[in-house]
């Protein structure tokens, strides 16, 4: 009994030990030890890194001459943006979008209206996605719609996994709002500041059937910093609603809008030309009392240069600070 | 023919050219733009006193032109008529219009005069707004 009450009491004795040791330890030692903060002689701490929110813009841009021709030598101070208003000067940084990889989704119309043209489409996509020259980070996706909904025929990698026998010509209506509601969320999911998200739309623009407003995906389309390439399958020529909703669209989102006519090869070169001359700006969020901010860019010397860009994005408060939706 | 074409050429580009050399042009920096209506004085008696007819949905761009002195809000008289917004231009006041130099192109552009503050009292509105959008910021912060 005794025994054991001393071995009780020496055990208690070490472990009250061990508590002053730790209290010791903890309190001696300097907080960058005990935390494991590399720190030099000097006693400062080095290689730490803080991380804050930033409030930053980012905004894929292209700029032509007089001739049309894609601006290779443009410099920071050759331009200015009109951000609600404002004219913005100042930059963060300036670079080529050729440095940042591509998250790019192919759209393919397979409804009633385009099967006419549907192989000359499932050709132009299978060139487009084969043989284009592609960075190892870029990813590419294909969805195909028609009657009621829209499918996913592979996601992130087709380059390797896309075979034109996916696109069955299936007819019926055309779900163009639903389809592309879908390819901007999937943009949307595997999001990242330093890639670019791009459609690639072949359809004649004519919507039959979705669920879902213009106005609600132009918005998502433009929140989420989506380009859209709208090729159209229809007759381009005629001035039709379809061919201008997808002029709009790709007006609005900064992309561009072709005729299927105008043949594979121009269509996938003019395509690529814009995908590797694009210039990528990033500046400080502008203060707005309104959530929408339109942007224009202007020439500040040379008024012959023309800029094309997304028509506005939306700035959200995300907890306490702001985020802007880009790039 | 030839002389009296050449005649008539220098003399139009002698107002310009006095006024590079004498350096009567202004200094100034565009800080604000948007496509706004066009004004109506340039439209002439016709559209202004005439009889009613359909609207034109046109637009103008509209510039903020700040200056040491005086802020100009000034209009476009077409939709393309654009000013390069290079940190600092040259600018005059003609005949009620105020002329920006376009430096690449070596001629103005003219644009009509919709408001003009004194510099000092600009500054204090902006100030003013700025304060209540960051009391706006603050108070949704705190939502």
């Amino acid at each position: 009994m005794t025994s054991n009450f001393v071995k009780a009491a020496i055990r208690c004795n070490r472990r009250s030990r061990l508590l002053v040791l730790l209290f010791l330890v903890a309190t001696l030692s300097p907080p960058d030890r005990l935390f494991a903060l590399p720190s030099n002689n000097t006693g400062e701490s080095v290689d730490v890194t803080y991380h804050s929110t930033v409030s930053e813009v980012r905004l894929v841009f292209f700029a032509t001459d007089e001739h049309n021709h894609n601006v290779q030598q443009l410099q920071k101070d050759d331009f200015a943006i009109v951000d609600d208003e404002r004219v913005i000067r100042e930059f963060r940084s300036f670079t080529r979008s050729a440095s940042v990889n591509l998250d790019v989704v192919v759209m393919i119309d397979s409804s009633e209206s385009v099967l006419p043209h549907l192989q000359q489409v499932t050709a132009d996509v299978s060139q487009l996605i084969f043989q284009s020259p592609w960075s190892s980070g870029d990813l590419v996706s294909v969805i195909s719609f028609s009657g009621m909904e829209a499918h996913l025929l592979c996601a992130e990698n087709c380059r390797t996994s896309f075979r034109a026998d996916q696109i069955v010509p299936k007819g019926g209506a055309t779900p163009l709002l639903d389809a592309l509601d879908l390819a901007t969320t999937l943009l949307i999911r595997h999001r990242q500041p330093d890639v670019w998200p791009v459609i690639l739309l072949f359809s004649d623009g004519d919507d039959t059937i979705s669920k879902i407003s213009f106005r609600h995906v132009r918005e998502k389309i433009l929140a989420s910093g989506t380009q859209i390439y709208a090729i159209d399958a229809g007759n381009s020529r005629q001035l039709s609603n379809g061919t201008a909703t997808l002029q709009r669209l790709a007006g609005d989102s900064g992309g561009r809008y072709m005729g299927l006519s105008d043949g594979p090869v121009k269509v996938l070169n003019n395509v690529m030309d814009d995908l590797h001359s694009g210039l990528l700006v990033t500046y400080t969020l502008p203060k707005s009392s309104s959530e929408f901010h339109s942007i224009r860019i202007l020439p500040t010397h040379n008024l012959n240069l023309q800029f094309r860009c997304r028509c506005g994005y939306y700035s959200r408060r995300v907890g306490s600070a702001r985020q802007e939706d880009g790039p | 023919m030839k002389r009296g074409f050449w005649l008539v050429l220098s003399l139009c580009s002698v107002p310009n050219l006095l006024a590079a050399q004498f350096g009567i042009y202004q200094h100034g920096s565009v800080v604000r733009m948007h496509m706004g209506d066009c004004m109506l004085g340039h439209r002439g008696m016709m559209v202004a006193f005439g009889p009613p007819s359909i609207p034109v949905q046109d637009s103008c761009p509209e510039y903020t032109l700040v200056s040491p002195n005086v802020v100009y809000v000034i209009v476009g008289k077409t939709s393309n008529q654009l000013i390069p917004l290079a940190e600092v231009i040259d600018f005059r006041l003609q005949k009620n219009e105020l002329a920006v130099r376009l430096d690449d192109a070596k001629r103005e552009t003219k644009f009509e005069i919709k408001e003009m503050f004194v510099r000092s009292d600009w500054d204090r509105i902006q100030r003013h707004i700025d304060a209540q959008m960051k009391a706006a910021e603050v108070h949704d912060a705190e939502r």
